[in-house]
């Protein structure tokens, strides 16, 4: 060996045994931030060219996040809506793999930033209790005791919303395989992976829910069957950029308590978030023929009626009446309701109404005025659970009448 | 390679994506090495830190000539050197912390541990040309004609550096030696 090459030798030494800092600490910092530089370059890209025109939901940067905070929601849970049906790879091997898991961890970029999510699921795994969703620019989104609430440090504001409106309506388990088996018109797409070579499967679907037009591509791996990636976009096309792109899904048998355990500035002031809907929602639910009659009657006493015809028609299974009461529904396929909703055969069921409560929340659309209302219903099992849903009052033709726009965030279980 | 065009391409087209598999592929080479070539460790993810978000914002413009992780890896040398400059300092700590290596015995591994140290500190009294050279072809696995291509000097200026240094840190551990 020559003198160069034993030189050479301890140089690989030395660099070989040479410390340097913890990979997944630099990622925290270094990973973060140039993702927000690549998104912050291509929302400036986009600006500057004048022929390319996308669709911004919302303007400010809290709407931003809590737009990715819900983005989390439906994707995780209500990506069932419309897609993916009779996959051609294992669905089943995928819900197999996920069921050991009660916690998950997303990364991703949301326009103007990056989100970190933690979700956990409750006891029975049925839906998600603990959510935060932590955005580059500080603002934090999170649940806690049935309500949600919105930092945004900039304004030193606390949204409050008393209801759950993110996380997973369903959590990853066989409930959700159900959900998937009875979606229609996805598309599979199969490939490699560029970086590892390792094969993926992608799911792309869109619907409409009660949060809007929506589309996603959820990247599966084909060997762990676990998401590892998923983009969402608030449009049935996915055009434009994504208004969400999870490029990290990480899946955990727990998280400690203190993950969403979150403090804020004392000095914050508390802000009740307005209720709202959905604008291209008003069209469906415009229909005269659709919901009750509210003539003569309270906005108390029209939304309790129509909130029980609502439940009446589930106990029923009366597809038309449910229809008709809740026109959001026709976006759906009848096997999918029948699953979905009805659920004739599984312990969850509802079996009857218990309580219509107080209107707890008001708001207003192009239509007219919306409330939202709690009811308690009794399920099959026996256990009791609690679901806001949000009721439009339209006058059209001069008459007064009422609709059930759908479900105010997650349902609660209360017994 | 194939596949980090296809990972450029991405990158273009805004692919978060892909931004994230080129960092999680390249992370630990490139943190080998600013921490080779910088005076001042703590500046490591620092250097890291620039380079991925000034490579972040080129989205939709970067033209990749020759490899990736050779282009990756320059950008890193030359944010290190600028900065090694900017402090003024000269990297007397450079490499003399580095992990007891794993080796078939204590013995081996003491003497070999020293000798890594001592060339650490060999490492640091090379001028940051040589240095830069030198780690860019033994650590990052580039050839001359690349490193010359993407740091603007020739072939033989690359070669020259790379076989000066050496002989530099030869004398260097020669000299502990006898000492």
């Amino acid at each position: 060996m020559s003198e160069s090459e034993k030189t050479e030798r301890l140089v690989n030494a030395y660099l070989a045994n040479l410390p340097t800092p913890d990979g997944a600490e630099v990622d925290g910092k270094v990973l973060a931030e140039a993702l927000t530089a690549m998104q912050q370059a291509k929302s400036q890209r986009a600006a500057d060219t004048s022929r390319i025109t996308w669709r911004t939901i919302m303007t400010s940067r809290a709407g931003k996040l809590a737009a990715a905070a819900v983005i989390v929601a439906a994707v995780l849970s209500l990506t069932v809506f419309d897609g993916l049906t009779r996959p051609a790879w294992a669905l089943e091997d995928a819900i197999e793999a996920l069921k050991d898991f009660r916690a998950v961890y997303l990364v991703g970029a949301f326009p103007g930033g990056t989100a970190e999510v933690w979700m956990r699921a409750n006891e029975t795994r049925t839906q998600s209790t603990d959510v935060v969703v932590k955005g580059s620019h500080g603002a934090i989104t999170w649940t806690q005791d049935g309500s949600t609430y919105h930092y945004e440090p900039s304004q030193s504001i606390v949204y409050h919303e008393n209801a759950l409106t993110i996380g997973m309506a369903q959590w990853l388990g066989p409930g959700l395989l159900e959900m998937l088996s009875a979606a229609e018109n996805s598309q599979v797409v199969r490939g490699k992976d560029p970086a590892t070579g390792r094969d993926r499967v992608m799911l792309m679907c869109s619907l409409i829910d009660v949060h809007g037009a929506q589309s996603w591509i959820i990247e599966f791996d084909a060997a762990s069957k676990l998401p590892v990636a998923m983009k969402h976009w608030p449009n049935l096309d996915r055009s434009g950029p994504p208004a969400f792109d999870a490029f990290k899904i990480i899946y955990y048998e727990d998280l400690p308590d203190s993950v969403f355990d979150i403090r804020i500035p004392p000095q914050a002031k508390h802000v009740e978030k307005p209720l709202t809907i959905p604008e291209e929602a008003a069209g469906i639910l415009s229909d005269p023929h659709d919901g009750i009659s509210a003539e003569g009657m309270t906005q108390q006493e029209a939304t309790e009626k129509v909130v029980r015809a609502l439940y009446q028609a589930v106990i029923d299974q009366d597809l038309d009446g449910l229809k008709s009461i809740s026109p959001l529904c026709r976006n759906w396929g009848d096997e999918f309701l029948h699953k979905i909703i009805f659920k004739p055969d599984q312990d969850n069921r509802i079996v009857e109404i218990v309580e219509v409560g107080p209107i707890c929340r008001t708001g207003q659309s192009k239509l007219g005025p919306i409330v939202a209302v709690p009811t308690t219903v009794r399920l099959k099992n026996g256990k009791k659970v609690e679901e806001k849903m949000i009721v439009q009052f339209r006058t059209l033709g001069g008459q007064s009448s009422c609709v059930v726009h759908g479900i105010y965030g997650l349902p609660r279980q209360i017994e | 390679m194939i596949e980090d065009r296809l990972l450029v391409w991405r990158f273009n087209r805004g692919d978060m994506a892909a931004l994230c598999r080129i960092y999680e592929k390249y992370r630990d080479g490139l943190l080998k090495v600013a921490a080779a070539v910088l005076s001042d460790k703590s500046g490591v993810e620092d250097v890291l830190h620039d380079v991925f978000v000034e490579f972040a914002q080129s989205t939709g413009r970067f033209r990749l000539k020759g490899s990736l992780k050779g282009y990756l890896a320059i950008c890193i040398a030359n944010r290190a050197r600028d900065r090694n400059r900017t402090i003024r300092r000269r990297p007397a700590v450079l490499g003399t912390q580095t992990n007891p290596p794993d080796t078939a015995s204590p013995d081996d591994a003491a003497v070999t541990h020293e000798l890594t140290e001592k060339m650490g500190e060999a490492m640091a009294q090379l001028p940051d040309e040589q240095r830069e050279v030198i780690v860019l072809h033994l650590q990052s696995k580039l050839r001359f004609r690349e490193i010359a291509r993407l740091q603007g000097i020739s072939v033989n200026t690359a070669q020259s550096r790379y076989r000066y240094g050496l002989d530099k840190l030869r004398s260097s551990l020669n000299s502990e030696v006898r000492s």
